[in-house]
């Protein structure tokens, strides 16, 4: 022993409300690009060690925590803010904790506890004897990502995360660039202060995000012909699947304001974008943004038509904030614990 | 009154927590679901051919599911080659589900994140080699491979739309599909070989969860011939064929204010029996309850997996925790078997992907047996095809009540034994993850 100069960091890794993707991603660099074990001891992980929030109070601090999962209940934020307390570098891990994610689309809804279910096929009767029954964590009165509840140094948005960036973050933070070998995937697309950090084993400015610097449409692989928006469709409906620009074929594709990181994924599959990376960084409000693309590329000068085409266009809310309600929505977020 | 509570537990994909009241009289252990999933709340008010995409934060299969309603909803046919891409895909995620349980079982008696050096250090000996896990891990990598090339994406995929799939597959695609698929097969059953010599057998690592299992209970499937859903007795007995749009007639959901997640139970005659669900009336899905149905299979090495779980064990049913992991290598087996087939170019070419929908519709339901046992999703929308309603019913639902007693059960296995508290959690733990 005493061979290694370097100590291994202390890793935390949580996910509050949300699928374990994020988690499922963060396993896959342990076993598809390098073992963790190499540069990591990993202090607190529920979902594969059983580690409990109680443990962590035996924690006398945690190097990174890697934080996915929106904040929708009352123990989420307990968790968030002592993980906090505890932990050096906070990472939101995912689009739920960098924006609030999908389960941040509750928050124009009509608040219910019932989970998951139509009222009309639940029995709401209940059991009506003496038995002592344990209690729930009281829920928030709005889901919010984890940079509204407590101070994030770096995001790592995606949802899930790309592997790229996720072990990005994991070599600059976690592995202080131990791993020369795996520099080149590490930096690969990222943006140059970032990529210079890592490949000079120093910490990325805080506050970075591990994205691209563009937005999605830099790096999607579909011909644009600066063609006019002249008919609104609908994924359902026909169009190129291959070729041509969604959004000059009429698809709402959210390329032009979500930041760059994903190499065009969806759209390469001939799905349009939804803005999972987040809003491009010179974006104030995608939504906005998003509204503003689409009128001002569309083709016609004729008032009654452009109002029949924009009377087809449906949920804009759930399609321009899929991923990004609770965060990025001017009209509906609050400020981040910057 | 004394309690106990455990948050969070390994390996479950919703948040939980255990909570356990007792005295010297009293035991009572508590599976709560501590955050709500608010799958209605989020889908509502959004254009129905966006529900792929986003019910696919439940589970993978939820999308093909949702893909399925969509078929129904618009009135259209999938070509072959959308048929074929998606069963394609759905088989990736059983290898991989059921291959992640198991390297979550053999990896669950030592850290699998400690470095080879630390664990030479402290001297351990472990009953699963370091290079099984290793080699579990890859095929774990190879199936999200395969899910990634089929789907987009590996969790979260893209790829099933209304009336088919969004893309062609490559040309490079079709090796790599039919490599990775003979690959996991012939993993597969060296995994079995070890299994049965290393962990299922008598005297073997699972020896503490030989006699930890429920009281018989019915179980709810898809029949393989006909898709129609079958409920079967505790005796295997079929009580009930229906279509799967009849699901909510025939299942019932009930609402405890300690848990988000409700109970499903089957209906009984009358629903003033509300107050004696909780002795009679539940059932469980997934990878035994489907194998409880006692049918042969169709492939032949996961039935001869499934024969040797006959002589080890005795015929089916089985509501015990060995027999659980057991079925999930019988099914992994199967999958591999099915991957290799259907991996075939011949079987993912075609002139078409996708049927256009001509018109928007109204209502659609869409069910299948994903990896974790039966899913089923039905959708109302409005002229614009804008979700009115929605209902899903998940496995964690489905399963919920078998959740609670497993849980009761092991707590109470514990407590006689008088195990510690983390031994306590760890069973718990462990009983759980098969099912």
């Amino acid at each position: 022993m005493g061979t290694n100069p370097v100590p291994n960091k202390k890793l935390a890794i949580f996910t509050a409300t949300g699928c374990r993707a994020c988690e499922n991603a963060i396993l896959d660099i342990h076993y598809q690009v390098s073992s963790l074990a190499r540069c990591a001891d990993i202090a607190f992980w529920p979902y594969m060690l059983g580690s409990e929030v109680r443990d962590l109070e035996k924690q006398e601090s945690i190097d990174v925590c890697f934080f996915a999962g929106a904040i929708r209940t009352s123990s989420d934020r307990e968790a968030a803010l002592k993980l906090r307390e505890k932990s050096r570098i906070m990472v939101a891990c995912g689009a739920c904790a960098a924006f609030g994610g999908m389960p941040g689309l509750v928050n124009i809804s009509q608040w219910s506890v019932v989970s998951g279910q139509s009222q009309r096929t639940m029995d709401n009767k209940q059991q009506t004897n003496e038995e002592e029954k344990p209690e729930l964590p009281p829920l928030e009165s709005r889901v919010l990502g984890l940079p509204q509840i407590v101070k994030v140094d770096y995001l790592v948005p995606g949802c899930p995360p790309t592997q790229n960036f996720l072990w990005a973050a994991i070599q600059s933070l976690v592995c202080n660039g131990q791993s020369p070998a795996r520099l080149s995937f590490a930096a690969s697309r990222l943006p140059e202060a970032i990529a210079q950090a890592i490949t000079s084993g120093i910490l990325p400015p805080k506050g970075s995000i591990f994205a691209g610097e563009k937005a999605v449409c830099a790096s999607c692989s579909r011909v644009k012909e600066e063609k006019r928006f002249e008919t609104y469709k609908r994924p359902y409906q026909a169009y190129e699947e291959l070729g041509r620009c969604l959004l000059e074929q009429g698809l709402v594709c959210q390329g032009i304001t979500t930041q760059e990181g994903c190499g065009g994924l969806c759209t390469a599959m001939g799905q349009p974008c939804r803005g999972c990376f987040g809003k491009a960084e010179a974006i104030f409000d995608p939504g906005a943004k998003m509204v503003s693309a689409i009128s001002s590329t569309f083709d016609s000068d004729d008032a009654q038509e452009i109002a029949a085409l924009v009377d087809d266009i449906v949920d804009l809310v759930g399609t321009f904030y899929r991923y990004t309600l609770p965060t990025q929505c001017a009209l509906f977020s609050t400020p981040s614990k910057d | 009154m004394k309690n106990m509570t455990f948050e969070p537990l390994r390996w479950q994909e919703d948040p939980v927590r255990i909570t356990v009241f007792h005295d010297t009289e009293y035991l009572q252990a508590y599976f709560q679901v501590s955050a709500p999933r608010d799958i209605e709340w989020i889908c509502k008010g959004r254009p129905v051919e966006e529900l792929p995409r986003i019910l696919t934060i439940l589970s993978p299969p939820h999308h093909l599911a949702s893909a399925m309603a969509l078929d129904r909803l618009f009135e259209v046919e999938p070509p072959p080659l959308a048929v074929n891409m998606r069963e394609a895909l759905l088989q990736a995620h059983v290898f991989r589900h059921h291959l992640r349980k198991l390297y979550f079982l053999l990896s669950s008696w030592q850290n699998p994140f400690l470095d080879y050096k630390t664990r030479e250090s402290r001297g351990e000996q472990h009953m699963v080699p370091s290079h099984i896990l290793d080699k579990i891990m890859h095929h774990v990598s190879l199936s999200q491979e395969t899910a990634a090339i089929l789907g987009g994406r590996c969790d979260h995929p893209l790829s099933a739309v209304a009336g088919g799939v969004s893309r062609f597959l490559k040309e490079d695609h079709y090796h790599r599909l039919s490599e990775i698929a003979e690959s996991c097969l012939k993993f597969g059953m060296r995994l079995g070989k070890f299994l049965r010599d290393e962990i299922f057998g008598d005297g073997k690592a699972l020896d503490g969860f030989q006699n930890l299992q429920i009281e018989p209970m019915a179980s709810l499937a898809l029949a393989e011939k006909d898709d129609n859903v079958v409920l079967r007795d505790p005796v295997e007995k079929e009580m009930d064929r229906f279509s799967p749009d009849m699901i909510f007639e025939k299942i019932g959901l009930h609402k405890e204010l300690w848990t988000h997640e409700p109970f499903a139970y089957v209906k009984g005659q009358s629903k003033d029996e509300i107050k004696n669900i909780f002795n009679s009336q539940f059932f469980f899905v997934g990878p035994l309850a489907r194998l409880n149905s006692g049918e042969e299979l169709g492939s032949p090495l996961a039935e001869e997996e499934r024969q040797r779980l006959i002589e080890a064990l005795g015929p089916f049913p089985h509501f015990g925790v060995v027999a659980a992991y057991w079925s999930l290598l019988v099914e992994l087996l199967q999958a591999a078997e099915k991957m290799t087939e259907l991996y075939a170019e011949e079987k993912l070419t075609g002139p078409d992907i996708r049927t256009i929908p001509s018109e928007m519709g109204r209502e659609g339901y869409g069910a299948l047996e994903s990896p974790q046992g039966l899913i089923y999703h039905h959708y109302q929308t409005d002229e614009r095809g804008i979700v009115e309603d929605i209902e899903v019913l998940d496995t964690a639902t489905e399963n919920n009540a078998l959740h609670c007693l497993l849980t009761q059960k092991a707590v109470e296995v514990s407590m006689a034994q008088g195990k510690t508290r983390e031994e306590m959690k760890n069973l718990i733990e462990m009983s759980l993850l098969p099912f």
